[in-house]
């Protein structure tokens, strides 16, 4: 039987569950708070495709659980059903039909999580923590793909423990995404590789990458199409690079961006630079969302340049965001990211999930 | 002085490209707004005739006799009178024309007016430039060269321009920006990474599989390059494009897809993170912030032993019949120490509506559910918590 009842759309946010406090900043922007959050950081958002009726957002965190949450028009956040790993989840995806969910724990392996029956079982296998996880449904073949600190990425059908293909990478795996026919990873060392999909998955193109630091987070866009044609890459330095995979005109088309540093250098302290944890790109209008270490998040568009809007900034990072499948929600979570250290973590300080309403804010400029 | 004596050239901010009429207006407006020491946020001393009264001037300073030089260049920073503290001494290995030349920062600055300009052409009451020496008298054109040997680019393909001029404060809003259309450009002709479009074409389109990509822009998105026209990009939203962020490779190393920073080679590299006018809030080392916080004992102690058979079991029956055979192995015990609130997962579903029939508090009982892990037989690593159900069969 169906766990999942059906919901429309998502309306404008509804009432915070919880009530915003007046003096503590961790929801200064007024956002709806989910219920029952993880206790831990949380890793990795995800919403249901379009195939599921309703949005139901899932959550995997560093206290080695996975979470299902619905969240109804109204605003309101239902937890539905958790699933665990022995340990933390790193990354999580959804099936194209919605039923089942793909999660990637630092426990080395990858389960699939059967939402029906509220069963999870392994489907992979790596010697490393398993850093992504992504759903490939191509024509003639559907797989799961993982992508792990052991320098590998492998394919698996979820119905054999061996893999279907398995990919040396460079480096270990960071981050990656998939936007079928086309694949993205980015690796340590500033590795970044383009693979194709058709047929078989198979390496398109090492490129170099475009940004100086480590890399963090990635995302692929598509053209006026909906074809895939180029990614964002997120770097620990603050900053972004747009590119595009065969452009007209690299040197005007391709360029990276500067966000989430907090002084401009108007005043004379140095800038403090933080990392951009996640990008995600609005599913209709084709803006971006980034969040970073610096508690902040920011809607930019990429045609016109321009930076849309910049949050208030929160009292803890932002570790994660995604959006639902019809660009009406963005749900950003607040969770330390460690990115200063053992020292600034505070297991008692509690983690959120907030969800805003994207479909204005994202909207693209105008065109000049 | 040089023979670049301007008639009546209206003296402008170098740092802002802005015009003024008087050149005490525009001291003024360089004091008030741009010499300030990164460091200890004072204002630098600008060697100026001290007058006394002048905003930033410390009390009791006489003013310059004339004549008397305040200081030159290589004179030991201090000066009777001056606070203490004022002084941030930095050396400069400034790779501008291959010099290197050392200057001293914050506190003092080489000659005001009066003295025999170091640079020939300097407007009149022009403190010379603090970090940048050589730059304040250049016009546009040098302008344009200087950045041009900034960036050195040998970097056809490889580069990535982001070139920034590794020193600190940036002298010309808007000659980082024209550095970059100088790389650009060039990189962008020389860039023949042309990658065989190989046998799958990915993506419709032609040719030229450019990898190289353009330099930085300005916050707001505004390619920094291609247009040394527009030094535009007045700031927009916050920072200026040519803020220099940590050393990283920036000019010097550019090139070579080489580490981003290894500062030490040493087993992790370590990143650069602080530089005079920036500070990566990250850790050290060049591991990304998952594997630091994966090697914590907390987050490992779950893990399955080695040894552990990988997948082997396909999947099994509901998760809850497995539960029993468990034998309590505490391997990992103290598992989650901090985990006391699990319990929250009781609290909060007390009441919570909307659930199909059968179905269960979504996060099980309270305390810790370990599903684990559907497969196989007891494994035994998995820790036992109180054996509490464990989602499965639920539905």
């Amino acid at each position: 039987m169906s766990l999942f009842g059906t919901a429309s759309g998502f309306g404008t946010g509804g009432t915070s569950m919880f009530g915003s406090t007046t003096t503590d900043n961790h929801n200064p922007m007024k956002d709806i708070e989910v219920t029952s959050s993880p206790d831990d950081s949380i890793g990795c958002l995800s919403f249901s495709p379009p195939t599921l009726p309703g949005n139901f957002l899932i959550a995997g965190s560093w206290a080695n659980d996975v979470r299902c949450w619905e969240v109804q028009d109204s605003g309101q956040t239902i937890p539905k059903a958790q699933q665990m790993h022995t340990g933390p989840v790193l990354d999580v995806c959804w099936s194209d039909d919605g039923s089942k969910v793909f999660t990637a724990s630092c426990d080395k392996t990858a389960k699939m999580w059967d939402l029906n029956s509220n069963q999870a079982i392994q489907i992979a296998q790596h010697d490393a923590p398993v850093k992504t996880i992504h759903w490939i449904k191509a024509p003639n073949y559907s797989c799961v793909m993982t992508g792990s600190w052991d320098k590998t990425l492998k394919f698996w059908d979820t119905r054999s423990s061996n893999p279907m293909m398995v990919l040396q990478l460079p480096e270990r795996c960071y981050c990656a995404d998939v936007v079928y026919p086309m694949a993205v990873v980015a690796t340590a060392e500033r590795g970044l590789i383009v693979y194709q999909l058709e047929n078989q998955p198979s390496e398109f193109r090492r490129i170099e990458s475009p940004l100086k630091h480590q890399h963090r987070c990635v995302a692929i866009f598509k053209d006026k199409q909906n074809k895939p044609t180029g990614f964002a890459l997120g770097s620990i330095e603050g900053r972004v690079a747009i590119h595009y995979i065969n452009p007209p005109n690299p040197a005007k088309d391709n360029f990276t961006f500067k966000c989430h540093r907090s002084n401009g250098t108007n005043t004379s302290a140095p800038q403090d630079i933080y990392a951009v944890n996640g990008i995600a790109f609005h599913p209709v209008h084709g803006t971006l969302a980034t969040v970073g270490s610096d508690g902040r998040f920011s809607f930019w568009d990429k045609d016109a340049r321009t930076k849309l809007k910049t949050s208030e900034q929160l009292d803890q990072p932002i570790s994660a965001c995604c959006f639902n499948h019809n660009g009406n929600i963005f749900a950003y979570s607040s969770s330390y990211d460690w990115s200063k250290g053992h020292e600034f973590y505070n297991p008692q300080k509690k983690n959120y999930i907030f969800l805003r309403n994207a479909a204005e804010e994202l909207k693209p400029r105008n065109k000049k | 002085m040089g023979r670049k004596k301007k008639k009546q050239l209206k003296p402008w901010c170098w740092y802002c490209n802005r015009d003024f009429d008087d050149e005490k207006i525009l001291i003024q407006h360089q004091k008030a707004k741009h010499f300030k020491c990164h460091i200890c946020h004072k204002k630098l001393y600008t060697g100026l005739p001290p007058v006394p009264g002048a905003p930033g001037m410390p009390p009791g300073i006489p003013p310059l006799m004339p004549g008397v030089p305040p200081l030159m260049p290589g004179m030991p920073p201090v000066m009777p009178g001056m606070p203490p503290g004022l002084h941030h001494q930095r050396k400069y290995t400034q790779s501008f024309c291959g010099e290197n030349i050392m200057m001293p920062m914050g506190g003092m600055m080489p000659p005001g007016p009066g003295i025999p300009p170091l640079m020939p052409g300097m407007p009149p009451g022009m403190p010379p430039p603090v970090p940048r020496p050589g730059i304040p008298p250049m016009t546009q054109a040098q302008a344009v060269s200087a950045p041009g040997i900034l960036n050195r680019p040998p970097a056809p393909t490889a580069t990535v321009p982001a070139p920034q001029p590794p020193v600190t404060k940036p002298l010309f809003p808007s000659a980082g920006q024209m550095g970059t259309p100088v790389t650009s450009s060039s990189t962008a002709s020389s860039n023949s990474e042309s990658l065989s479009a190989s046998s799958k074409a990915l993506f419709p389109s032609t040719a030229q599989a450019q990898a190289a990509v353009q330099g930085p822009v300005g916050t707001d998105f505004k390619p920094l390059n291609n247009t040394p026209a527009t030094t535009t990009e007045p700031p927009k939203p916050t920072f200026p494009a040519y803020t220099q962020s940590t050393a990283s490779t920036t000019s010097t190393t550019n090139s070579t897809a080489a580490k981003p920073v290894a500062s030490i080679t040493s087993k992790p590299a370590t990143l650069t993170t602080t530089s005079a006018t920036s500070k990566l809030i990250h850790p050290d080392e060049d591991i990304s912030l998952e594997e630091r916080r994966a090697q914590l004992p907390k987050y490992q102690r779950n893990l399955p032993r080695p040894g552990q058979a990988p997948i082997g079991n396909p999947p099994v029956g509901p998760i809850g019949g497995m539960m029993p055979p468990q034998p309590g192995i505490p391997q990992q015990q103290g598992m989650r120490p901090p985990m006391p609130p699990h319990g929250q997962y009781g609290g909060h579903h007390q009441g919570m509506p909307g659930y199909l029939p059968g179905a269960m508090p979504p996060y099980g009982q309270g305390p810790p559910m370990v599903p684990p892990y559907q497969g196989g037989p007891p494994r035994p690593p998995m820790g036992m918590r109180p054996p509490v159900m464990s989602q499965g069969g639920r539905y």
